[in-house]
């Protein structure tokens, strides 16, 4: 798929961007903080509905948006997207919430802003963007998905299956919502605000819930995890040319029973993760959480036996990175048939030859979108320069060359 | 030149006042507090006496009812003091605005029990904050034979539904729930009569 546009409104430095985009690869360039990865982080914020860098959506908004009198200040972002069906068109507002509307229960501030979101001119929920727009971000920042917190690790597989099912998107969101229900019921009970009767007749209805989202949750990571094993089979070796397959495995909190062998379905994944909750139930009520579940888990990588996260050099680890996204965005083109758009933010500078060789020759795929940033035009061949679009950012301004 | 956003506003005193009450209720921001204010202030006397006697009587003289917590002037609700309402039957509903919703539909002629919320741990609303050990009581003491669990259809809603259920159980009083094909996710207060009555039709034994 590729995007043929890309529409910016009082969008972080962003005063107003019209950008039409080429299928192929386009290399934006520039000075730092001229504003080349924010134009990867729109997409992004389209593809996915969040932002890979934003601490506070609020920071999405430029210093002085919507100057108009009596309209709340919004940031906008649009573009046109042509998938191997059908073009779309994906706009999404990012507004200051009103006063009135924080002050609802039912909808919970989240910061302060507020996301509206249309498909072709027409309103829809966050949940149906989703996946829309598919795309792959490669960032020095990866790193951190093999030696930061188990959390990115986890997010990792859960934006790569979001983008490809609607369903994992939907449980997804359902399972977080019943695990923060959950745990202020435990919560309550630990700090004595509660009286623990009825416990389990109380837990009942969560636990049910948790565990059938959870069951399915699980049965779809592992699903990806093998497929993304099959094809890492071959890439890392070839990307660091050393032959070694990059193993992934994914650790489950949950110990289910080894007889349901390597990929155990959503039901037996909820019946063993039922009979887990009970079983640690006073180690619940005692800690005041939910111990057990896709959101405890966990992934190791690891080459002929080495767990890189933790014994690998810098470099290595890097590959890992690199690898992952290489496989994530070939797994997504496997699944849908349809190749995802890549953005590469800063990426290429820090390779050596042989992985930035392969990088390339993916990027140059036909049927393949690839939109990427640097500082320095010097990093490249002057061939790749001219069969490529080049475009110049300057303090949020872009400029064909 | 507009003012800065945060500016306050150079308004004499009950006028920020009322601004600042309307501002208060949902679905009402600054604008339409402010709308309303200078309405009222451009209206005949007479609309803001009504105005404020109304909301002074809504304090005063409305309660809820002693038997099923459905908003009332008198110790009882007029439905639970009409004798032709079939006193073995208990609709549960979460808000009075469902019960409303139920009886519009015109399909159901039993009693009410308006529980006034539904749990949701996360916003420190939990079984005791809701009115279902009264609920529980009518059961045991009155003819009851069918309590229908009339919840939202959506997880706060369905928690609260097995909640109930996990009580009604042993005693042996035949439960049911609305049949499904209603908005799921959805309020009952917002459903058609004509779905709200079919699903109330067609509900379904837990
Ligand atoms: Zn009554």
């Amino acid at each position: 798929m590729h995007v043929s546009s890309l529409t910016l409104r009082d969008f972080r430095n962003y005063a107003r961007l019209e950008l039409d985009l080429s299928p192929g690869i386009s290399l934006f360039y520039g000075p730092n903080a001229a504003g080349k990865t924010t134009l990867l982080e729109a997409l992004f914020l389209l593809a996915t509905t969040r932002s890979p860098r934003a601490s506070s959506d609020r920071e999405l908004l430029r210093w002085d948006a919507g100057g108009e009198a009596g309209a709340l200040p919004f940031a906008r972002i649009a573009s046109d997207v042509h998938r191997l069906s059908q073009s779309l068109r994906l706009e999404m507002l990012i507004q200051l919430r009103q006063e009135e509307q924080a002050n609802d229960v039912q909808l919970r501030p989240q910061g302060n802003v507020q996301k509206l979101i249309r498909i072709n001119r027409k309103p829809v929920r966050a949940f149906d963007l989703v996946g829309q727009l598919r795309v792959v971000l490669f960032t020095p920042a990866d790193l951190e998905l093999v030696h930061g917190a188990p959390a990115q690790r986890r997010r990792y597989l859960d934006l790569t299956l979001s983008q490809l099912d609607p369903h994992y998107v939907r449980t997804l969101a359902y399972y977080n919502r019943l695990l923060q229900q959950r745990n202020s019921l435990l919560r309550a009970w630990r700090e004595r605000r509660r009286p623990r009767r009825a416990v389990d007749d109380e837990l009942g209805y969560w636990d049910a819930e948790l565990c059938k989202a959870g069951g399915y949750i699980l049965a779809e990571r592992l699903q990806a995890v093998a497929e993304l094993n099959s094809i890492l089979a071959t890439l890392h070796g070839d990307l660091t040319g050393t032959a070694e397959p990059l193993v992934i495995g994914y650790v489950p909190r949950l110990a289910y029973p080894a007889e349901l062998g390597d990929l155990p379905d959503a039901e037996q994944l909820r019946a063993a993760l039922h009979a887990a909750l009970l079983h640690c139930r006073t180690d619940e009520l005692q800690r005041g959480q939910t111990l057990l579940g896709p959101h405890r888990d966990d992934l190791t990588f690891a080459v002929a036996g080495v767990n890189l996260g933790l014994y690998g050099s810098r470099g290595q680890q890097r590959s890992v990175a690199l690898a992952l996204k290489l496989a994530e965005a070939r797994l997504m083109t496997q699944r849908s048939g349809d190749a995802p758009v890549l953005l590469l933010d800063d990426l290429l500078s820090e390779l050596d030859m042989h992985r930035r060789r392969h990088v390339l020759h993916t990027i140059q795929q036909p049927q393949q979108q690839t939109l990427l940033t640097a500082t320095d035009l010097s990093d490249f061949e002057p061939e790749f320069l001219h069969s490529i679009t080049r475009l110049r950012v300057e303090t949020a301004q872009v400029f064909a060359v | 030149m507009a003012l800065p956003p945060n500016a306050p506003l150079p308004l004499v005193e009950p006028v920020a006042r009322l601004i600042e009450a309307f501002n208060q209720l949902p679905s009402i921001g600054p604008k339409t507090a402010s709308r309303l204010t200078f309405f009222l202030l451009r209206a005949d006397a007479e609309v803001a006496q009504q105005l404020a006697a109304a909301l002074t009587d809504l304090k005063e003289q409305v309660r809820l009812c002693k038997r099923c917590f459905n908003i009332t002037v008198d110790e009882l609700c007029p439905i639970c003091t009409n004798p032709s309402r079939d006193q073995s039957m208990i609709c549960v509903v979460e808000e009075p605005l469902d019960l409303l919703a139920i009886e519009r539909t015109g399909a159901y002629r039993g009693l009410y029990h308006v529980l006034h919320g539904h749990i949701a741990p996360l916003d420190g609303i939990y079984r005791e904050q809701l009115k279902i050990d009264d609920l529980i009581q009518r059961v045991r003491t009155e003819p009851i034979t069918e309590v229908i669990l009339a919840t939202n259809p959506n997880t706060e809603g369905e928690a609260t539904a097995y909640l109930i259920l996990k009580d009604l159980v042993p005693m042996g009083v035949r439960t049911t729930r609305l049949a499904r094909g209603l908005p799921t996710g959805g309020d009952l207060e917002w459903a058609d009569s004509d779905t709200l009555g079919s699903a109330l039709e067609g509900r379904r034994e837990l």
